[in-house]
């Protein structure tokens, strides 16, 4: 049964907190929809925080003034070259569609954010919902426990608004997990993953006896009884709904998802010991779990904006492939053994690219002109590098591409309408790409 | 030559003493009002609408509901068990008006709505917890002025024309890394640091919060919903120039194009610049003249919203002329501007009214969980459930709780981050999974529900004078100031002799406070 969503003709009058205990029949609900008839497919990205440089990663130029010290190095497909920090990547081959054409109008890293995760261009009022929210909208399931995306270690400090849902309101909220700068005691860079990685606050103090735990949130239910019904408006359904959410989040096992070591240690270890790999993994167990919006950000020391390689690109470029690559290669890896690859979509993908130029530091500085990004796995023809820049990569020669076409071609691999509509927050509705948009078709399965 | 003038100047003297007789007869607007008259005002018109819509409005807000929502709007907090006392048991006729003129004189007014006006100002700042220093730098102006009752007019006045002393460029005023500002003491010099002092971004900052104009989406292209142009939103953006440099210009050239448009003001007439006279300070004499239609009508409508849930006109900072409450807000206006623009006046205006004192209650007996159509106008025929700030819900919880900690700093940051939650309306707040289960199992709510310490619980807990029906009665006092309902009483005193599922009173009792510390009587404004 799909819920119709929060409106303002709202449907919710018994809503809230209905007959919940922390265990009881919500379990059976979520374990038949995780097996689910109709799987829909799922979607992880991996955000790349700070615009990673196409130079040294996915369009390499070797030989040529603006090259720089890295060398290709061959994928499982012939011709197909990448660069030689990610090996593990590199025997994906197949499954990838490099897309070299990316030409997009923002330098400024709030704004490039902001466009590249809404697909439109910062308006005043209109609140644009970010990717996530938009798809966890249209591939998610109403009665599961977990929410429908789930955003880990998102460095949001560019641009809030770029991370939220927007006028899609909470439901369509991201749970955030690996935020370190909440964790007690400060960040501590990558180390504290295990503790990051956990959904904060999801059980009651250890020192509160379970029976009693069920018998508050029973108390609290018919407060809510006598109170909202009389207090009818859309905060305090806004309210219920949140806390039903999370007490469904507490009370089944779904949270379980997030036991990392549940995992065999060797595969832990092959994801990488630092909050993007284990990030990586906890995305796959999501997934895994019916999960169809998982975001994972890859930055600086504490989740800053990392590939922001002003100065000294090499050498950090060179570090942030060593987590990049065994991370990524795992995860496809991974999937593919859970028989999860063919339904699960992957967007590689940072704000803007890098100078081709090599500026007086070492370091390559912000270009929206001519960058790349990846679409790998389910619903994507890989094996092939859509688009061609310039021998000295400062223009794109063929196929350019703009956001909301690179918005849409996601939109069409998850099986997903881009032009569909949502309501917004200004009263007209909004699609969930701009229609001027054109997909690339020859990356859609 | 002079013969000929003289006949002219005597006649150009009595032709300006006619007009002046007749301008001051001409002039109809009756005396500036005070807040009981304007609160009538207020009344009178929505009465007569709620009639013409055949919509009864609903009674009297109870002593309690009042109580509590009245020192959420005024102080930022609930009030105190010892506060809640002295009101319910108060017998003088005119208590609440007392109580308003009261609150207005705390200190919590000021601390309250440096909040306020901070989050409506400058609401990039309410995330900015990394970087503390310019919202300290902004808040502490607010403080300043506020303590002084300092009027609107001067308020705005003061962000619009800021100028570093000297010949200086406005960067000279930045906010250094402790927070002070660089030169000039207090002022509002963050305002200009997060836009970047550049012009585009003054010129929609400042039309959409002091003038109710929004102006961005025309900062590209002709506004689509509105009948803003490209051009008219450069020509307003034109007073913003020269910042750097302090070398005002009165023009500017529209971004990729070669079009210079100048200085004009919103409804397009034209600025009258003096010479070495800034035209930041030209623009701010027109702004806050008495007859200009958008500063007043903006600034009421901002308050009226807060207040009352929704603005007399939505979105309540882009000002429509077709608005249904177009007549009230215009003659609110024109009070507030009589008033010298002062705010308390307003303030007392809007909360004397019986319709903010209304519950918000729907009556027994309605149908339906309906909620108000977009489209439709509120009638305020019944107050609305508003969210909180995340600064009003961390401050009730201590206070509730009389929750203590050595790191009290450190905990509201955290909390406050935890909880932003950029809205347009209070009315449409939004809570997250994360914040219910902030809410429900975090430390805060845990330590304070937590039988050793939380020193609201402890002191009923251990009461030797309270038995269990008054026990349950503190606990809803210090919460939601208010005693229990006999139904309610009934159901939780048998909860708590009963011990709960494991027969243990105390925990019992505990159990109790938490669940109406997490409910929704708790977390909004009613």
């Amino acid at each position: 049964m799909t819920m119709t969503p929060l409106t303002r003709r709202s449907f919710l009058t018994t809503a809230g907190l209905v007959g919940v205990s922390l265990s009881g029949w919500l379990e059976r609900l979520a374990a038949d929809a995780a097996t689910h008839p109709q799987r829909r497919r799922s979607c992880i990205l991996l955000w790349m925080t700070g615009g990673p440089s196409q130079m040294d990663t996915f369009d390499l130029k070797p030989g040529h003034a603006n090259g720089g010290p890295f060398k290709e190095t061959d994928t499982n497909v012939p011709g197909l070259k990448i660069s030689e920090h990610l090996p593990k990547i590199a025997q994906f081959g197949d499954r990838l569609a490099i897309i070299r054409g990316m030409s997009t109008k923002e330098g400024d890293h709030g704004r490039a954010t902001y466009v590249m995760r809404t697909g439109y261009t910062p308006q005043g009022a209109i609140q644009y919902p970010t990717l996530g929210s938009l798809l966890a909208k249209e591939l998610g399931h109403e009665a599961e426990a977990l929410p429908s995306f789930i955003s880990v270690a998102p460095y949001r400090a560019d641009n809030p608004a770029a991370y939220g849902s927007g006028f899609l309101g909470p439901r369509y909220a991201p749970l955030i997990v690996g935020d370190t700068s909440q964790l007690a005691g400060g960040g501590g860079g990558g180390n504290r993953y295990d503790e990051a990685l956990k959904v904060q606050d999801l059980e009651p103090p250890r020192t509160l006896a379970r029976a009693h735990a069920d018998a508050r949130i029973e108390l609290l239910r018919m407060m809510e009884k006598d109170f909202v019904p009389s207090h009818p408006g859309l905060a305090p359904q806004s309210h219920q709904m949140a806390y039903e959410r999370a007490v469904r989040l507490m009370s089944t096992s779904a949270a379980k998802a997030f036991n990392l070591d549940e995992e065999p240690t060797a595969l832990r270890d092959a994801y990488g010991r630092n909050l993007f790999g284990q990030g990586c993994l906890l995305a796959r167990r999501l997934v895994e779990r019916g999960v169809p919006f998982v975001e994972v950000s890859l930055g600086g020391v504490n989740g800053g904006p990392g590939w922001d390689t002003h100065g000294d690109n090499f050498t950090q470029v060179q570090r942030l492939s060593g987590i990049l690559d065994p991370a990524w290669g795992t995860l496809m890896e991974d999937l593919k053994d859970h028989g999860l690859l063919d339904s699960t979509l992957i967007v590689w993908m940072g704000e803007f690219g890098r100078t081709p130029v090599i500026n007086g530091g070492r370091g390559r500085d912000h270009f929206p002109n001519a960058w790349s990004t990846v679409l790998a796995g389910g619903g994507i023809k890989g094996g092939q590098a859509i688009g061609r820049t310039s021998p000295d990569g400062m223009t794109v020669q063929d196929r350019p591409v703009s956001v909301p076409d690179f918005l849409a071609t996601i939109c069409e691999a998850l099986g997903i309408d881009p032009k569909k509509q949502n309501d917004s927050n200004v009263g007209r509705p909004i699609r969930i790409v701009d229609k001027a948009a054109q997909a690339i078709k020859e990356v859609v399965a | 030559m002079n013969r000929a003038t003289l006949p002219v100047r005597f006649a150009l003297v009595a032709f300006l003493l006619c007009a002046l007789v007749l301008f001051v007869q001409a002039d109809p607007s009756p005396p500036a009002a005070d807040a009981k008259s304007a609160a009538d005002i207020i009344d009178k018109f929505l009465t007569a609408r709620q009639t013409d819509a055949n919509v009864k409005a609903v009674g009297r807000s109870s002593d309690a509901e009042f109580l509590r929502r009245v020192y959420l709007d005024l102080a930022g907090k609930i009030p105190s068990v010892q506060e809640c006392h002295e009101f319910l048991d108060d017998q003088r006729p005119n208590k609440r008006e007392l109580l308003i003129d009261d609150l207005l004189k705390r200190p919590s007014y000021v601390s309250h709505f440096t909040n306020v006006w901070r989050a409506w100002w400058l609401p990039s700042m309410n995330t900015d917890f990394e970087n503390p220093a310019l919202r300290q730098s902004f808040e502490a102006w607010l403080r300043a002025r506020l303590s002084e009752n300092a009027t609107y007019d001067q308020m705005v006045r003061e962000i619009v024309t800021l100028r570093a002393p000297g010949n200086r460029g406005i960067r000279e005023l930045g906010v250094s890394g402790r927070g002070q500002a660089m030169n000039t003491g207090v002022s509002p010099t963050a305002f200009y640091q997060v836009l970047e002092n550049k012009a585009e971004n003054l010129g929609s900052a400042t039309s959409r919060l002091f003038l109710g104009t929004k102006l961005e989406c025309a900062q590209c292209h002709n506004h689509p919903f509105a009948t803003w142009s490209r051009e008219q939103f450069w020509q307003y953006a034109a007073f913003f120039t020269g910042l750097e440099n302090n070398r005002p210009k009165r023009e500017i050239t529209i971004p990729s194009t070669k079009q210079v448009v100048q200085a004009r003001y919103l409804d397009d007439t034209v600025p009258e610049f003096k010479q070495g006279v800034n035209p930041r300070v030209t623009l701010a004499d027109w702004m806050t003249a008495k007859d200009n239609k958008f500063f007043a009508r903006a600034a009421v409508n901002r308050l009226w919203a807060h207040f009352m849930g929704t603005g007399l006109n939505e979105p309540v900072d882009d000002l429509r002329e077709g608005a249904d409450g177009k007549e009230l807000l215009d003659e609110l206006a024109h009070q507030f501007a009589a008033n010298n623009y002062d705010l308390k006046f307003l303030i007392r205006s809007l909360v004397l009214s019986d319709a903010y004192q209304r519950t918000s209650a729907r009556p027994a007996g309605e149908k339906g969980a309906e909620v108000t159509d977009e489209e439709q106008a509120p009638l305020f025929d019944r107050m609305q459930v508003r969210g909180l700030s995340p600064e009003q819900l961390f401050d009730s919880l201590v206070e509730a709780t009389r929750y203590q900690s050595t790191d009290l700093p450190r905990v509201r940051a955290e909390f406050l981050a935890k909880f932003n939650n950029p809205t347009e309306r209070a009315t449409e707040l939004q809570t997250s999974i994360l914040q219910a289960l902030t809410l429900m199992n975090g430390k805060l709510v845990g330590s304070a529900t937590g039988m050793s310490s939380s020193k609201t619980l402890e002191a009923v807990a251990d009461s030797p004078f309270l038995d269990t029906p008054k026990k349950i009665d503190a606990l809803y006092l210090a919460a939601l100031c208010r005693k229990a309902t006999p139904a309610e009483r009934d159901r939780l005193v048998a909860y708590v002799d009963k011990g709960g599922p494991s027969g243990d009173s105390k925990q019992a009792l505990a159990d109790v406070f938490w669940a109406v510390l997490n409910s929704s009587e708790f977390m909004f404004n009613h």
